[in-house]
């Protein structure tokens, strides 16, 4: 990545374009331990029962999904990614194409830091997690 | 106005026991979100850069869990809650080989009423430290009960 200097507000993250399968997101609920507690996330029938369109992302997934669009733009670079704020919308659902973008929002030269904004959105354009980051480089 | 005891505010529930990193784990993270950085998934590329060897992608701090008696001390009002939002400061990287334990606290209780009628927000803070006693992340999770 550029270094802090090369920053400007403006610059953009993205667009990542990729659709999650449905084992992407069992795996992930695996993982997080919730798989057996939580049917929306596996289970079809247990989402519908709960008036979801069928199993959803968890929403760490998707605050998982921006934060990989903020690690990718920092690389191997002398930064690193210090906060991170999310906002669930809307359900992700797998199978269903979503494009996840961001753009530099606010730099400060003092803390060395950008501020970054972050969204994933589905093929209506509708935004369906919203997000904002931090990243400090190294003084 | 939502009704709670005040008392619970700030007042840690439960600390989780230890969890240990390892980097099998890491690696099967990284598949499924699709992280491909060599900080996080290439050990020999890890080693020359600014963290000497492979590290968690800071993103992974969110998937430990909040405890076995989490439901028990975390208020529910309504029938349906669901994982509105997080905040989270990652504050030094997690390692393979680390302990972690989480503990938890109600940070705070507010409502709101939006176009769909009225929510309860509960806000828990999670803090996360390794075997070394350091904090490594403070996450705030923001669950909407709706009546």
């Amino acid at each position: 990545m550029n270094s802090f200097q090369e920053i400007n507000v403006g610059d953009t993250l993205g667009p990542l374009e990729l659709t999650v399968s449905r084992q992407q997101c069992r795996d992930y609920a695996q993982i997080m331990g919730v798989a057996g507690i939580a049917g929306r996330f596996t289970d079809d029938e247990a989402a519908k029962k709960e008036g979801l369109p069928g199993i959803i992302l968890p929403g760490n997934m998707s605050l998982g999904l921006l934060a990989k669009l903020v690690t990718d733009w920092i690389g191997m670079g002398n930064a690193r990614m210090t906060r991170i704020g999310t906002t669930y919308r809307q359900p992700v659902q797998p199978d269903r194409p979503i494009t996840i973008e961001g753009f530099v929002t606010n730099t400060d030269a003092a803390e060395r830091t950008a501020e970054i904004e972050l969204w994933i959105e589905n093929e209506d354009a509708e935004r369906l997690v919203v997000g904002t980051a931090t990243v400090t480089f190294s003084k | 106005m939502v009704d709670f005891d005040p008392a619970i505010i700030n007042k840690t529930f439960e600390t989780t026991e230890p969890v240990e990193v390892n980097a099998d784990w890491i690696q099967h993270y990284c598949e499924v979100v699709g992280e491909t950085n060599p900080l996080y998934v290439d050990e020999e590329a890890a080693k020359k850069g600014p963290f000497g060897g492979v590290i968690a992608p800071p993103s992974y701090a969110v998937t430990f869990r909040n405890g076995r008696h989490f439901f028990e001390h975390v208020p529910r009002f309504g029938r349906r809650g669901f994982d509105a939002g997080k905040d989270v400061e990652f504050v030094a990287p997690i390692r393979p080989g680390d302990k972690i334990t989480l503990s938890s606290a109600v940070k705070e209780i507010y409502e709101k009423t939006g176009r769909s009628g009225s929510m309860v927000f509960v806000v828990i803070r999670s803090t996360l430290k390794n075997q070394k006693g350091e904090v490594v992340a403070h996450i705030d999770h923001r669950f909407m009960n709706r009546p």
